[in-house]
């Protein structure tokens, strides 16, 4: 049957058929008694509905009649279709990335079998050292394991040293477990996972091949030193893999037996089951026939018997730490991207849900304009025989087709918002590289989207078209517009929800915007461009303890100090233990007069000159001098906060010996388990007490803090954080900087040379991102109420320039003809704030719960923002409101009465 | 309702059973020898024959007819006559069945 009609679809095999059955009515018609047949027509159109394609003739027909009449108004297009592609393309992006974060699946193998481990204590930590994953290996044969480390490389080309690559260790299993495939030449396999620094072999991932190499074939073979050690290039990674970490993009693959050739600064930590340093994440899949919970239940046995307990020992109680071991489904990947954007952005995601329903309001309203406008049209063609669902089917399709146009526009605007965002998004810190090609679950989103739009928009005025009246075409009144009674109609009802609704857009942007502004640090000019900061970290650094690497350390750094001083425009330098927003985990002990045991403070060691450079005021005492420097004695010599001032010291003076406070010593208690305490020490020699400063958690208030010098700390670590205080611009000082720093030690990666002010933002990038995007929103909405106001309003005019000329006629002032628009407009605006504050307020309260931290000193409903929002939304309808008011009093009333 | 559905498909095939026909002639048939009981009306008929054209039950051929005449002439295919078959059986089932509930009951004989 559909074979016999599918020549049907073809025109010229329609037009002959229609040529043939035309033919034969004419000769039946001759041939039968006149009258006979009956309606010749009709019976041919029944027949033609027989070749079964009169649905698809009608829409195309609909779809061709749909563009003609977009084509006429090209304004009233143009504007629908980029309202609602914003809208539209602002949901799609936000997709795309919440698509990319939490949904799409990794390119490997079985990702949905694969799985990392996780430990479980007071929070969840991907890390485990090598002596822990070799103990899984040995004891839980439950999977196959591979383990990865991302590292910084130092890595030089043909004697040319090359920007620190972003580099991972793997073990033998890895590529294997992952199942993949090389672009070129081998992956690393068990083979390369044999010995201790036998394995000089890398792996290019396929875009730094592409980018470096210009996907030259012949780079199989070519050497690459990382850190000094020659490597031989072996293969290519596929061009899909960015590693099992969704968020970050490994330049190269190295195995983990080269770990100390690739990581000099730290000790071989292959060999050294004393460091307890957590640099890898593990990866695996069930052993077949081994189910998730028998794997969850052999890990736990692991951690109750002493030869395979897995566990870290805590340092103070000697005990192993309780945690657990968590099975977690990789299929997705890891990434902390996730744990820290998908809130925000399925809140955007709201949020730009919001902007497309006002853009559909929008263009609802277009339509009905223009529906009214073509009454008469739709008047005649229902005469003439057209069927009501008919002249609706073509409203909705025109409809469809300005959702279909908007929606191909949001995707091309997706595709350039996500990549806008992400960029931003990684601004001043660590590259965050994603897969955002739009795949089919953005499309059919986007699709669905657009097709949703499409109906709640054309919806309204195609129910409209189809309570045209057929007489009603002839009626004069309607060849001029003029609205029936009830004149405000449904487009004013549309845009009083749109103002709630913008409403509760401005407030939440508000609060948004003000959090962040009470979260950037102002006290200090801390978020200032001027101060630099560099990791220094030279080889040996990752184990201070061999004798005389302390002072190896501190010689060179005072001596870096000295040459970065000289260099001109620096106004100061010096170096802390980290960047003043990493949290430090270094901590020193304290004890208190009569007070048992001890307490652990925050604690940074710092090079003189440290709070001058950052900032913070000197509150009393002095700075740390060169002498202070110098003293690796007996008495620790410090400078503490003000926080540290109220806390500890009850009102005594602290500069001033004999307030008792006392650095702790850990003693061994006495008992069957060997455990610490803190007892009495020496008292601190407190020098100098500074301003709370906002550092390093800008939402927190500053915890006591003890500073200290290098020699005087008891730490493991060497490395340190470089800052420097430029006189004006920080360009060519940077460079300088570089340059000493890497000379320091020019095997080991560099790190970037960022400002103060970058270390600030990407601390609140995601804050930035939701303040940023939700003001954006704000904006967009704005100005699309402000245009469906006047939309409204100018269409109300118009219809009722008789009406108006009448009133002028008969007496009334143009100051009363602008009073009685603006009166409209206000009854819009204030119908729309008394639904939209109750909104807000509740929109608010359910927002503080999702996003609890970006809202920052601020209640959710919080007066003044809702004010402020309010008298932006008055103004709005004032601009609004003005032109069709000014229009409206100048209507000359004898040119109004004519028109009739 | 199932075997009313077809009965017009069916008249048809019936009546191109006893040789080919053109379009109003299949009209003409049914009325006569239906003794005028059955008019169906050409605007139902015409497209009942496309429909059953494309169901390859019957096929259509110009011809030129005894009084030189161009026509289109419709003539039952070897699958039309198969189905005719099985609709008249189908056919004088539905009928006993009506038949018989329409049979007059002794009860109510003279109603």
């Amino acid at each position: 049957m559909l074979w016999r009609r599918l020549p049907y679809l073809l025109p010229w095999h329609r037009r002959a058929a229609e040529r043939d059955m035309q033919e034969e009515l004419r000769a039946l018609a001759e041939m039968a008694p006149p009258g006979e047949l009956g309606n010749l027509t009709l019976a041919a159109e029944d027949a033609r509905a027989e070749w079964g394609w009169t649905r698809l003739e009608q829409a195309a027909q609909d779809l061709r009649y749909a563009g003609r009449a977009l084509r006429k108004s090209p304004a009233f297009t143009a504007a629908a279709i980029v309202s609602l592609a914003i809208g539209i393309g602002a949901n799609s992006a936000l997709f795309t990335l919440i698509n990319t974060l939490l949904w799409k699946r990794l390119p490997v193998r079985d990702p949905e079998h694969l799985f990392v481990l996780a430990t479980e204590g007071a929070r969840k930590d991907y890390g485990f050292t090598y002596q822990q994953y070799e103990r899984f290996q040995q004891h839980a044969p439950v999977l196959d394991y591979a383990a990865y480390s991302r590292v910084r490389l130092n890595a030089s080309i043909d004697g040319a040293l090359e920007p620190t690559l972003d580099g991972q260790l793997v073990t033998g299993g890895y590529f294997p477990l992952l199942g993949l495939r090389p672009a070129l030449g081998r992956l690393l396999g068990p083979d390369d996972d044999r010995v201790p620094m036998g394995h000089p072999v890398a792996v290019l991932a396929h875009d730094y091949w592409m980018r470096r190499f210009g996907g030259d074939p012949a780079v199989v073979g070519r050497t690459i030193s990382l850190s000094g050690t020659p490597f031989t290039i072996v293969g290519v990674a596929p061009a899909e893999f960015f590693g099992i970490d969704v968020g970050s993009a490994p330049q190269l693959f190295a195995p983990v037996m080269m770990q100390p050739a690739v990581m000099p600064t730290t000790v071989n930590l292959l060999d050294r089951p004393d460091v307890y340093s957590t640099w890898l994440r593990i990866a695996g899949r069930l052993r077949p026939g081994v189910s998730r919970a028998q794997a969850a239940a052999r890990f736990e046995a692991l951690a109750t018997v002493p030869e395979t307990d897995w566990r870290p020992v805590n340092k103070f109680t000697l005990r192993p730490d309780d945690v657990g071991l968590a099975l977690e489904s990789a299929a997705t990947g890891l990434s902390d991207l996730r744990r820290q954007f998908s809130r925000p952005l399925f809140v955007l995601l709201g949020v730009a849900g919001l902007v497309l329903l006002i853009a559909c309001a929008n263009v609802a309203n277009l339509l009905l304009a223009r529906s009214t406008a073509r009454r008469q049209e739709f008047a005649v063609r229902l005469a003439l025989g057209a069927s009501r669902s008919r002249l609706m089917r073509q409203v909705l399709v025109e409809g469809l087709v300005l959702a279909g146009l908007a929606g191909a526009a949001g995707v091309a605007l997706a595709f350039w918002a996500t990549r806008a965002l992400v960029a931003a998004a990684s601004s001043g810190g660590g590259a965050v590289v994603l897969d955002l090609s739009p795949d089919v679950r953005v499309l059919a989103f986007t699709g669905a989207v657009s097709l949703l739009a499409g109906l709640a928009f054309g919806s309204v005025p195609a129910f409209r078209a189809s309570r045209t009246d057929v007489s009603g075409g002839a009626r004069a009144d309607l060849a001029h517009n003029r609205l029936p009674a009830g004149r405000r109609g449904p487009g004013s009802l549309l845009v009083v929800c749109q103002v709630a609704v913008s409403l509760v857009l401005l407030v939440g942007a508000g609060v948004f915007a003000r959090s962040l502004r009470n979260l950037i640090p102002t006290d200090t000019d801390a978020s200032s461009t001027r101060v630099l900061i560099v990791r220094v970290e030279p080889r040996g650094s990752g184990d201070r303890h061999q004798p005389g690497t302390a002072e190896r350390f501190d010689r060179m750094y005072r001596q870096l100090l000295q040459d970065v001083e000289r260099i001109p425009g620096v106004e100061s330098a010096t170096l802390a233990r980290t960047s003043p927003l990493a949290p430090d985990s270094f901590s020193f002990p304290i004890a208190l007069p009569g007070v048992e045991g001890g307490r652990l403070v925050p604690a940074l060691i710092v090079y003189p000159r440290y709070f001058s450079t950052m900032g913070i005021r000197l509150v009393r005492g002095r700075d740390f001098t060169a002498e202070d420097m110098r003293q690796p004695g007996a008495v620790p010599t410090v400078l503490v906060n003000e926080a540290f001032v109220r806390e500890f010291l009850r009102g005594r003076d602290p500069l001033v010996p004999g307030h008792g406070v006392m650095q702790a010593r850990a003693e061994r208690a006495d008992g069957k388990i060997p455990r610490f305490r803190f007892g009495p020490g020496p008292a601190l020699n407190i020098v100098g007490v500074v301003h709370d400063s906002r550092f390093p958690a800008l939402r927190e208030a500053a915890p006591p803090t003890v500073f200290q010098t290098f020699l005087q700390a008891n730490t493991g670590f060497a490395h340190m954080v470089l800052l420097v205080r430029t006189a004006g611009a920080t360009g060519e000082v940077a460079r300088r900087v570089r340059e000493l720093v890497q000379a320091v030690d020019p095997i080991v990666p560099m790190f970037d040379v960022h400002s103060l002010a970058d270390e600030v933002n990407l601390a609140l990038v995601r804050e930035r991102l939701v303040a940023a995007l939700s003001g954006v929103f704000a904006g967009v909405a704005l100005v699309l109420v402000c245009v469906g106001l006047y939309g409204v309003l100018a269409f109300s005019v118009a219809c009722r320039t008789r009406e108006i000329g009448l009133r002028l006629a008969l007496g009334a002032t143009p100051s009363d003809v602008r009073w009685m628009v603006a009166r409209h407009a206000l009854g819009i605006v204030v119908t729309g704030l008394a639904l939209g504050i109750p909104a807000a307020l509740v929109s608010g309260r359910l927002l503080t719960r999702q996003l609890a931290d970006l809202v920052y000193q601020l209640t959710p409903g919080d007066p003044l923002t809702t004010a402020g929002a309010a008298l932006v939304l008055l103004s709005i309808a004032a601009a609004a409101g003005l032109l069709p008011a000014l229009r409206a009093a100048h209507t000359d009333p004898v040119v109004a009465l004519r028109v009739e | 309702m199932e075997a009313l559905y077809g009965v017009l498909d069916m008249l048809i095939l019936r009546t191109l059973l006893f040789g080919p026909l053109h379009g109003y002639g299949i009209a003409a048939a049914i009325r006569d020898s239906s003794d005028e009981a059955l008019r169906i009306e050409f605007g139902s008929l015409y497209p009942a024959l496309k429909r059953l054209e494309l169901k390859g039950w019957i096929s259509a051929k110009w011809e030129t007819s005894e009084r030189n005449r161009r026509v289109k002439v419709y003539r039952l295919t070897p699958e039309g006559r198969r189905r005719l078959r099985e609709e008249s059986s189908q056919w004088s089932s539905f009928v006993r069945a009506v038949g018989s509930i329409m049979k007059p009951k002794p009860g109510e004989a003279g109603s």
